[in-house]
C-alpha cells in the first residue's frame, strides 16, 4: 500500500527540519514559557492584590487573552506590533519586527494569561497561616511571596505548568500563519516543493506525538517526586 | 510593653471585638481564655497587625500598630508569634526555618544565624533534627521548632495563639515545658490557651473573653478563686472539671 509513497524524502530533509524548524519551535517554546511564567506570576499577584484597580486590570487582560483565539492574536500582533513600536519610539515608518520576534512576544503575552490562572490557583492553595507566619517573622510582602508562598506554589503547580508548556509546544505550530519556519513550517515547505504532503505531514505528526507524549510521561513521574510533603 | 485601648473590629457588619482594653507589662505573662468564637485569637493577631482593626489603639513598646506610618515588618520582627498550626515552612529544613528571618530581616550572616539557630534548637531539645523537614517531625516537635524560630529574632515579647490545641494530648507537655521555662526567664508573653494548668503555674493575669468583649481581666489568684462574672464561672467549671 506504500507503493506510491517516497519516505526517503524525510531522511533527505532531516537536517533542514531539525536544524532550522525544530530549533525555531523549541526556542520559541522556551522563550514563551520563561517569559510567560514570569509575566504570568506578576499577573497572578496583581489579580490577588487587594488594590482593586490592579486586580481589575489583570483580570481584564487575562479574560481578554483567554477569550480570543490564539491564531487571531498571532495575526493581530504580527500586523500591529510594527505600528505600536513606531508609535512608542516616535518613528514615522512601522518598525521591522521579524516573524520570530513577533511570535515570541505574542506567545509570551498569550501564555502569560494561562500561566497566570495556574499560578493564581497555586498561590491560593497556600494557607493564610503561611503568609501570617512569614509576616510575623518580619518579612515584608515581597520576601513573604518570594521565600514562603511562591516556592510552595511553584512546587504544587509544576506539573500543571509543564502540561501547559506541552500544549504551548504544540500551539507554536500556529506560527505558519505568519510564514515562520518552525518545525511544521519547514516540513510544509518541503512537502509542497517535492509534492510529498502525506509523507511529511505524517512524519510531523509522529514527531509531535513522540515529543509531547514523552514529556507528559516525564511530568507524571516528576509530579510524584517533588510534591511538598506536609 | 503591650497596650490595647478600646479596640473594636468588624467583619462587615459583624462585630468580632468590642472595646477591648488591657495591658501587658514588661516581663508579665498574661493568659487569654474564653469559648471559641469569643475573639481571643483575633485580638492577639491584632497585636502584631496580622488582623487590622477599625477602632482603638494598640501600642507595642510605644509604637502604634494601627498607624499607617508604622514600619510593620520591623515591628513584627520584634514580636515573636507562635501559631496553633505551627506554620513552619514545609519546603525548608528546620535550620532554614530558623535562619530565614535572621538573615533576611535582621541582616545576620548565614553563620551567625546558624549558630543562633543551633543554640535555640538545643534549648528546645531538637538539635539532632536540624536537617529534617517539618513534615518529618511530630506535632509537639514542630511547635517547639516554631517557638525556637520566633525566639531566633530576639523578640521583646511573644504571642502564642492556642499553641497546644492542635496537638495530641501526650505532646502538650513538651511544648508547655518550653513555654514555662520561657516565662520563668522573664519573657513578656501573651498566651491564648485553654491550658489552665499553665495559667496557674506562670500567668500573672488571666483575661476572659466572651462575644468579642473582655469580660474579666484579673490577677490569677482572683480569677481562679472567685471569678466575678457568671460567664467566666461557667466556663471554668466546664474546662476544669477534669
Amino acid at each position: 500500500m506504500f507503493a506510491g509513497y517516497d519516505f526517503d524524502v524525510i531522511q533527505r530533509s532531516l537536517p533542514y527540519l531539525f536544524r532550522d524548524g525544530m530549533t525555531f519551535t523549541v526556542t520559541l517554546t522556551l522563550i514563551a514559557m520563561s517569559g510567560g511564567i514570569v509575566f504570568g506570576t506578576l499577573l497572578a499577584m496583581m489579580r490577588l492584590s487587594s488594590f482593586t484597580p490592579l486586580s481589575m486590570l489583570a483580570s481584564a487582560y487575562v479574560n481578554l487573552m483567554r477569550s480570543v483565539p490564539l491564531l487571531l492574536v498571532i495575526f493581530w500582533f504580527f500586523f500591529l506590533v510594527p505600528y505600536i513600536g513606531a508609535w512608542v519610539i516616535g518613528g514615522k515608518e512601522p518598525i521591522r519586527v521579524g516573524a520570530f520576534a513577533s511570535a515570541a512576544i505574542t506567545f509570551t503575552m498569550f501564555e502569560a494569561a494561562y500561566y497566570c490562572e495556574i499560578m493564581r490557583a497555586g498561590i491560593q492553595s497556600i494557607s493564610r497561616g503561611q503568609v501570617w507566619s512569614g509576616y510575623a517573622l518580619g518579612l515584608n510582602y515581597w520576601q513573604t511571596m518570594g521565600h514562603v508562598v511562591l516556592p510552595q506554589a511553584f512546587r504544587n503547580m509544576v506539573p500543571v505548568l509543564l502540561t501547559q508548556t506541552i500544549i504551548l509546544f504544540q500551539d507554536t505550530s500556529l506560527v505558519y500563519v505568519i510564514s515562520a519556519t518552525d518545525f511544521l513550517g519547514a516540513a510544509s515547505k518541503i512537502a509542497n516543493r517535492d509534492y510529498r504532503l502525506v509523507e511529511m505531514y505524517t512524519f510531523v505528526a509522529v514527531v509531535y506525538f513522540v515529543i509531547s507524549y514523552t514529556l507528559s510521561q516525564l511530568v507524571r513521574r516528576l509530579q510524584d517526586r517533588i510534591a511538598v510533603v506536609r | 510593653m503591650i497596650s490595647i485601648r478600646n479596640v473594636s473590629k468588624w467583619y462587615g457588619s459583624f462585630q468580632v471585638l468590642a472595646e477591648c482594653s488591657t495591658e501587658v507589662a514588661k516581663g508579665e505573662v498574661v493568659v487569654v481564655c474564653g469559648p471559641s468564637g469569643s475573639g481571643k485569637s483575633t485580638l492577639i493577631k491584632c497585636v502584631n497587625a496580622l488582623e487590622p482593626f477599625q477602632k482603638g489603639e494598640i501600642t507595642v513598646d510605644g509604637i502604634s500598630v494601627g498607624d499607617p506610618k508604622t514600619n510593620l515588618p520591623k515591628l513584627r520582627s520584634r514580636v515573636g508569634m507562635v501559631f496553633q498550626h505551627f506554620e513552619l515552612f514545609p519546603h525548608m529544613s528546620v535550620m532554614q526555618n530558623l535562619t530565614l528571618g535572621q538573615v533576611k530581616v535582621l541582616g545576620r550572616s548565614q553563620d551567625e544565624a546558624m549558630q543562633k539557630g543551633l543554640k535555640l534548637l538545643e534549648r528546645v531539645g531538637l538539635a539532632a533534627h536540624k536537617d529534617k523537614f517539618p513534615a518529618q517531625l511530630s506535632g509537639g516537635q514542630q511547635q517547639r521548632v516554631a517557638i525556637a524560630r520566633a525566639l531566633s529574632m530576639d523578640p521583646i515579647a511573644m504571642l502564642f495563639d492556642e499553641p497546644t490545641s492542635a496537638l495530641d494530648p501526650e505532646m502538650i507537655n513538651e511544648v508547655l515545658d518550653v513555654m514555662v521555662e520561657l516565662a520563668r526567664e522573664g519573657m513578656t508573653m501573651m498566651v491564648v490557651t485553654h491550658e489552665m494548668g499553665f495559667a496557674r503555674k506562670v500567668a500573672r493575669r488571666v483575661i476572659f473573653m466572651d462575644g468579642g468583649r473582655i469580660v474579666e481581666d484579673a490577677r490569677k489568684e482572683e480569677f481562679f478563686g472567685t471569678p466575678r462574672s457568671e460567664r467566666a464561672q461557667l466556663f471554668l467549671s466546664k474546662i476544669l472539671q477534669h
